[in-house]
């Protein structure tokens, strides 16, 4: 699990995860543009999880997805909730909150769409697990997203250059 | 905000709830997400088209109906049409892929709510909510 510390805030960068029951903690994905953000919290257990995830299939790239999970949508977001349980969580009451997704620029520029590829491997893969998404901000064209979760309240901010509020 | 784990909607009366559409698919996936809501589900009955659909508003008890309007034998806004506005009527929510202007404010002008397709299954549940005046963090 690649994460920094720093005074409480766990910076979770690409291809990595935090998940934290510790009420100290504040889990920050720093700067999504295509890739998701995917926050998670229980309010009963209070553990919470973010993830940061740059690609959406693993089984487009078998050879360099293998020991590389939580870079692809569809093995990262099952290794996230799985951890959550093992803090407690339980499926049923977790909120999801999302953010990311945004797309390169136009279609010219961005021919691979993969922020688009991202959140359709995230519908396709709550929906079939029976999870709705609670709270999201995605999309957009070159738009840069930061997203952070408060263990202790479940709160989830998102930072944008013109704006920043609660998700 | 995710910190949403109240439920006093679970202590309410269960809904009884009528789907009416000529989608089998659509059907299912609007059933599948008032399911995945978390509100207190009765009966739900289907229908596949505004005839059917209108025999079992006028014998069942429902309290949300969600209607499409293109439908064989009977149209959902006609179906609705003909049901009147019983004063115990059902929270209605038209469910179209006519998303025009012009459609969706006749729908909120006969007191329905109404929702586009395709739609997001997030976007039905925030129509559903809306429409039965449940708070977000009240499910």
């Amino acid at each position: 699990m690649a994460t920094a510390r720093l005074t409480g805030e766990r910076i979770v960068g690409v291809g990595a995860m935090c998940v934290s029951n510790a009420p100290g903690d504040r889990l920050v994905a720093h700067a999504l543009g295509s890739c998701l953000g995917v926050a998670v919290f229980d309010p009963v257990a209070r553990v919470g999880g973010l993830l940061h995830v740059p690609l959406p299939s693993s089984v487009d790239d078998r050879d360099r997805s293998r020991g590389r999970p939580l870079e692809y949508v569809d093995t990262a977001v099952p290794a996230l909730f799985r951890d959550c349980y093992k803090l407690g969580a339980t499926k049923g009451r977790l909120r999801v909150a999302v953010a990311g997704g945004a797309s390169a620029g136009d279609a010219s520029a961005d021919g691979f769409q993969i922020g688009k590829r991202n959140l359709i491997m995230l519908r396709k893969l709550l929906w079939k697990n029976g999870v709705l998404i609670h709270a999201h901000d995605v999309g957009g064209e070159r738009v840069w997203r930061t997203i952070s979760l408060d263990v202790a309240s479940g709160r989830v901010w998102l930072k944008m250059p013109d704006r920043e509020g609660e998700l | 905000m995710i910190d949403r784990h109240r439920t006093p909607a679970a202590a309410a009366p269960p809904l009884s709830v009528l789907v009416v559409d000529d989608s089998r698919v659509m059907r299912a996936m609007i059933i599948r997400t008032l399911r995945l809501c978390g509100l207190p589900l009765g009966t739900v009955h289907e229908a596949a088209d505004g005839l059917a659909g209108l025999g079992i508003l006028e014998t069942e008890p429902i309290t949300l109906a969600l209607v499409d309007i293109n439908m064989p034998k009977l149209s959902g806004l006609d179906m609705l049409a003909r049901l009147g506005r019983p004063a115990a009527g059902p929270v209605v929510i038209v469910v179209s892929s006519d998303g025009s202007d012009a459609r969706a404010s006749q729908v909120l002008e006969m007191g329905h709510g109404f929702l586009h397709k395709p739609f997001a299954p997030e976007d039905l549940r925030d129509a559903v909510l809306r429409a039965l005046g449940i708070p977000d963090d009240d499910r």
